[in-house]
């Protein structure tokens, strides 16, 4: 098809606005249903043990209790995306506290909360693997005994309670290091943190016949309605999942979660049954955790400050199952090799099982605790160097044309105009108080690649429906959609309705995870578009008594070039077109692909290590340090990115001033304890503090914009998870300036800024 | 099961004699029983639309009586709380969220008896004693013998919470409540210390009394200060800090360890003599301290 | 008058008064919400710790999670769906969607509710009595900027009655 380049829209509305500022916007637990059952789950009593005695008697017996599951109720099905270690019931062991043993559907909540509580469950206990590097040992206690036994991905590399072994390898690193001239290692432990949405997750489901219809809080429905019919045995035109409003999710909603035990409960039932999680099972129960961590960086630097070499480890805390983390490995390695020309590189990443709640896709997955660690790191090098930070990345950053750490070698790309961005509007090398610093770090991100598809029609009055299989999980990305179906059609977005998740009537979307949305959904639309502007160009072309390429629409008129006289309204040819051949367009397209790697060998290899169009970022952040105390407080952050072509400059600044206090959260108050026995010590917004309004610092955006090439609609990349990757580096090296050293745990709350400061934080 | 909406305190102190419990904005309550910590009672009377509770009053001696249900909002923004009682209205502006200080009484605050509530150490230093009635008549106490544990206090069941009492302070008297938090709203004290302090004509210490929050089995008065008249006041504020440091018996939780705890307890403990002597001293300190001047977070806000 | 509550009571919901029969101990959100229909207020946490069941009672903030729906008897109850002006959006909602402070919506109820009880009672706050009037209701979408910047921009339009 022709590309144009319409003109964008500059003022973005929210077609969602309304039902979300008046309430009447309904959320998947503002959903009932006649004859509705209330469900509860049975939780793991042990955080490792062997299930001796199951009775579900007292359950079942007790009044206004309809249905009672266990696994022996459903399909004996393994799956997983990567790994096939989990089930949705569990089978004989359970390996976390939030596992699910038993589901129950009654009259009440209340009666389904008792009755899951009168279940009899006796276990026989396991040893409890709660480090994740103990469990890296030879004669560690396994979480998996029978590992060897499950299916995987083709590409997994897989060794007992490692379940995702990833390494990249350019050059001769340890020959390297050997000739540098100056060689600097650290270490670096990251805590696992959570996603957070403000909405804990519900799901819905009824079966009409042989078919269900499901309504969930999920990101990602179509995902979810695979995983139905794969553990329920279904196949995917009788699972119906539709999503209502969405609120919130950063990755935490993705995956495929509790819609099959309640779609399961409500055949077992015969009636409708629903489940709303309490804040504590949010933070508990999914498989969707951001993970821990534990880096280890060898880096070799020439005399001048050029990095020569570099070598690492990463230790990431799986937990009990692998979700969709099979591919946190490698990208975990990318994460610590970083945006850097780096000659030698030798880094390896496990993804290692514990008896923690399983790790998954929290909003940029590996990479702010990655970033954190290298950037954290790369101060050190500087120092080493005798640099000034910003001028050390300014001398190993990649750059247009560049050879990247794993050997992508890059299109124009906008990091070191990022650099001078960010390091300016913060006044990066000002005086400041000896309390105050600031402190800089660069990120990048891949954008994904991956097939989606939207329809668009035009009906006889001239209105517009966008159909689409994409989710709006809040950022507006499918909002933005309209815009671009308008700018296609010479339209205004007004004159679209969305018509979205919800997998019966739209085509399949990867939905929102990956930053992906305006990517590849995007492509669809002005696929989709561009059919139906083709189909009005050749009516106003019968109409006007012209040739159909010099019609040009255009404010909701087809118009002949250069003869605005000649004018017909797209709701007249629409009119038309509803007595003949109807205004419909169908659009997918054809994702870019990944580009080439030159010199490098990938283990565990999951398409991670070449960077489809990469985005890259700055931040600069101005921190105060109570020196007696140990609290940070963040006094302004400068962030620039380049994500491309911005298509929506509202809805992306949204995404980077969210992203950032996500980040500012990640940095200093969001961290989970384990106890001894790996339950979460702090599953409840007061103990796991996100950031409050009273907190937020101001925060100033510059968008790099790169027409970006092989890249998603008008050379735009992706954009939502870029905004996570940078901050909490940024703000420990502004910490480390003050402190004096790095504090080499994350989140480096108070106590531990404090210990850093006293030289009592256990590290030499 | 019921609830009485009580307009009157006889009808309170009625119900409560049949076995009724009182609450205010209930928060505790009801959080506490969908928490499964303990079941709502059968039977509650409900006292936040009782009008004596409602009252605040100063006498011509400059004594304070502040109703039990009077909100933490109206004692952070209350000029004579702000002006002379300055700790206890820098707790109460600290106290949960917006709603939160709207919705939770100061009785409410003090029959709770959390060790780390944020307005009991203010209380403390500011002499403050709480008056409890029942049908059977009225006592008053000082309020460091109305806690006896976390959660437990020395009121037989029956017995309501009807007001505190503050008597005047001093000439050349300031006080001030500190307390350390990992955000800047939304918290529970991690630790907390409040003092108050009288100067002298020559800015020299006349008498300072300290207390702590978060950092013992209940509010704990700082013992031993009375030695501390005719110091300075940078002299009195590392002494208090020492001996908050050493008085402390605090526990390691999921947000601090003992340690850190026993170490940030005397900063800021130190910090509130500084402030309280600054407001002795005339200076206007803007309530909450910790916002003005940043000494709980660190320094500096949103531009 | 002291007045025993009990199973049946009326609560009086955005100018309506709605008989309702609930149990015992039942927190006036799940009341809103279940009997009276009004989903608009959203339950995050259940512990008075993410705002996003915020409500006027009288005008003033309450967190609906953690107060009984008997002792709201006699009050007024103002939720979301009591903001709007007739037919059209109250200043403060039209600011909220034109600045940007929308995402996914969930706590945009509760911001709404508690940026109102502010506006009334701090007509021209500062950015600071913004942050801290809203500190109360988390936000994981926005970062906030947006959202203050709304309810600064209906202080100046002085939208607010």
């Amino acid at each position: 098809m022709t590309v144009t380049e319409p003109a964008p829209t500059s003022r973005f509305v929210r077609a969602d606005g309304p039902d979300k500022v008046t309430g009447s916007g309904r959320y998947a637990a503002d959903l009932t249903l006649t004859g509705v059952l209330q469900a509860a789950f049975r939780y793991a009593d042990v955080t490792h043990g062997r299930i001796t005695r199951l009775d579900v008697e007292p359950a079942r017996s007790m009044p206004g209790v309809l249905a009672v599951l266990t696994a022996a109720d459903v399909p004996d099905v393994r799956y997983g995306p990567f790994v096939a270690d989990r089930t949705l019931f569990a089978r004989d062991v359970v390996r976390f506290e939030g596992e699910i043993v038993a589901a129950v559907a009654a009259t009440s909540a209340e009666i389904a909360r008792r009755a899951a509580a009168a279940i009899v469950v006796e276990y026989e206990p396991l040893p409890i693997v709660n480090d994740v590097e103990a469990a890296l040992a030879p004669d560690a206690p396994l979480v998996h005994a029978d590992w060897a036994s499950y299916g995987a991905a083709d590409p997994i590399v897989r060794d007992r309670n490692d379940a995702s072994y990833a390494s990249i390898t350019k050059g001769d690193a340890d020959a390297a290091m050997a000739d540098a001239d100056i060689v600097l290692s650290s270490r670096y432990v990251a805590d696992a943190s959570h996603a957070a949405p403000i909405e804990p997750r519900a799901v819905l489901a009824q079966w009409e016949g042989d078919k269900v219809t499901i309504w969930s809080s999920t990101q990602v429905p179509f995902d979810a309605r695979a995983g139905v019919c794969e553990t329920l045995g279904l196949p995917a035109n009788r699972v119906r999942i539709i999503v209502p409003h969405l609120g919130g999710g950063f990755g935490g909603k993705c995956g495929f979660h509790v819609e099959a035990h309640v779609a399961a409960l409500a055949r077992a039932a015969r009636r409708p049954v629903r489940l709303v999680f309490t804040r504590r099972e949010e933070f508990v129960v999914p498989d969707r955790r951001r993970e821990g961590m534990v880096v280890e960086l060898t880096t070799g630097l020439r005399g001048d400050g050029t990095i020569v070499a570099r070598t690492g480890r990463v230790i990431i805390d799986n937990g009990a199952y692998t979700a969709d983390s099979g591919f946190f490995s490698q990208l975990a390695a990318m994460h610590v090799a970083g945006p850097y020309r780096i000659p030698h590189l030798h880094v390896e990443a496990h993804l290692v099982y514990t008896n923690h709640q399983p790790s998954g896709s929290v909003r940029a997955p590996t990479a702010p605790q990655a970033c954190w660690a290298l950037e954290s790191h790369t101060d050190e090098l500087a120092a080493a160097a005798g640099l000034d930070p910003v001028e050390f990345r300014r001398r190993n950053v990649v750059d247009t044309g560049s050879e990247g750490p794993s050997g992508q070698t890059y299109d124009e790309i906008g990091l070191r105009r990022c650099v001078d961005a960010a390091t300016a509007a913060a006044g990066y090398g000002r005086d400041l108080p000896d309390d105050e610093a600031i402190g800089v770090a660069v990120g990048w991100w891949p954008s994904f690649t991956a097939a989606s598809g939207a329809f668009v029609k035009i009906d006889g009055d001239g209105s517009a429906q966008i159909v689409t299989g994409a989710q709006e999980c809040g950022t507006g990305a499918v909002m933005t959609l309209r815009q671009l179906a308008a700018d296609e059609l010479g339209m205004s977005p007004d004159d679209f309705q969305l018509v979205y998740q919800d997998t019966s009537v739209a085509p399949y979307d990867m939905g929102a995870t990956g930053s992906q949305t305006l990517f590849n959904n995007g492509r669809a639309v002005v696929h989709a578009a561009g059919q139906v502007a083709e189909q009005l160009k050749r009516l106003a072309a019968d109409h006007l008594e012209a040739a159909p390429d010099d019609i040009v629409l255009a404010d909701g008129q087809a118009s002949v070039a250069g003869t605005p006289s000649r004018t017909v309204s797209i709701a007249e040819l629409a009119g038309i077109a509803a007595g003949g051949e109807l205004l419909i367009g169908h659009g997918s397209g054809a994702p870019p692909s990944a580009p080439a790697l030159v010199g490098s060998s990938c283990v565990g290899d999951v398409g991670m290590a070449a960077f489809v169009a990469p985005q890259f970022s700055c931040h600069a952040v101005h921190v105060k340090v109570d020196r007696d105390t140990g609290v940070v407080r963040v006094l302004g952050v400068s962030a620039a990115h380049d994500s491309g072509t911005i298509i929506n400059q509202i809805g992306a600044r949204g995404q980077v001033e969210g992203g950032v206090m996500m980040g500012i959260g990640q940095a200093l108050t969001e961290g989970t304890r384990y106890d001894d026995a790996g339950r979460q010590r702090n599953p409840a917004m007061l103990e796991y503090k996100l950031q409050t309004c009273a907190d937020a610092p101001p925060i100033h955006i510059d968008f790099v914009e790169i027409p970006t090439p092989d890249a998603g609609p008008r050379g735009a990349k992706g954009l939502a998870e870029a905004p996570n990757v940078p901050t909490a580096a940024a703000i420990a090296n502004a910490v480390a300036q003050v402190v004096g050293r790095p504090v080499r745990q994350l989140p480096m709350t108070a106590e531990r800024v404090w210990n850093t400061l006293t030289g009592e934080d256990g590290v030499s | 099961m019921s609830l009485l909406i009580a307009t009157t305190v006889d009808d309170a102190l009625a119900a409560m004699a049949a076995g009724a419990r009182p609450i205010a904005g209930g928060s505790d309550l009801v959080v506490g029983a969908r928490h499964g910590k303990a079941p709502l009672p059968d039977s509650l009377v409900a006292i936040d639309r009782i009008a004596e509770l409602r009252a605040l009053d100063v006498d011509t001696s400059g004594a304070v009586r502040i109703g039990a249900g009077v909100s933490h909002h109206l004692i952070e923004s209350h000029p004579v709380l702000v002006e002379r009682f300055s700790a206890l209205a820098d707790a109460a502006a600290l106290v949960g969220s917006p709603s939160t200080r709207h919705v939770g009484t100061i009785g409410g605050n003090v029959m709770n008896a959390s060790p780390a509530m944020d307005t009991g150490a203010p209380l403390v230093v500011l002499g403050a004693s709480v008056e409890l009635r029942a049908v059977t008549g009225s006592r008053t106490m000082p309020i460091g013998e109305l806690w006896i544990g976390p959660g437990r206090t020395a009121a037989s069941p029956d017995e309501l919470c009807v007001a505190v009492h503050l008597p005047a302070p001093a000439s050349r008297c300031g006080s001030a409540y500190v307390r350390l938090e990992y955000r800047r709203a939304m918290e529970i004290a991690v630790v907390g210390a409040a003092a108050s302090v009288t100067l002298a004509a020559d800015g020299t210490v006349t008498s300072v009394h300290a207390a702590l929050t978060a950092v013992a089995p209940t509010i704990i008065a700082v013992a031993g200060l009375e030695h501390l008249a005719g110091a300075t006041v940078a002299e009195a504020a590392v002494a208090v800090g020492d001996a908050a440091r050493q008085q402390a018996t605090p526990i390691s939780d999921v947000r601090a360890s003992d340690r850190y705890r026993r170490h940030t307890i005397a900063v800021m403990a130190q910090r509130a003599v500084d402030a309280a002597a600054r407001r002795a001293a005339g200076e206007r300190v803007p309530v909450p301290v910790n916002r003005a001047l940043g000494i709980g977070a660190a320094t500096g806000g949103p531009s | 008058m002291s007045e025993l509550i009990g199973r049946e009571l009326t609560l009086r919901v955005n100018g309506i008064d709605h008989p309702v029969e609930v149990a015992h101990g039942r927190n006036l959100l799940s009341v809103l919400r279940t009997e009276i229909g009004l989903t608009g207020t959203k339950e995050g946490c259940d512990d008075c710790e993410c705002g996003a069941c915020m409500v006027l009672l009288d005008g003033e903030p309450v967190n609906s999670c953690s107060y009984l729906a008997a002792q709201a008897v006699g009050r007024e109850i103002t939720t979301v769906e009591g903001v709007m002006r007739g037919d059209e959006l109250h200043p403060l909602q039209r600011n909220l969607l034109d600045e940007g402070g929308v995402q996914c919506g969930f706590c945009t109820p509760g911001m709404i509710m508690s940026a109102t009880a502010l506006l009334a009672r701090t007509p021209d706050p500062t950015d600071e009595d913004i942050r801290i009037g809203l500190s109360g209701n988390l936000c994981r979408c926005t970062g906030y900027a947006r959202i203050v910047a709304a309810v600064r921009r209906t202080a100046q339009e002085h939208g607010v009655s």
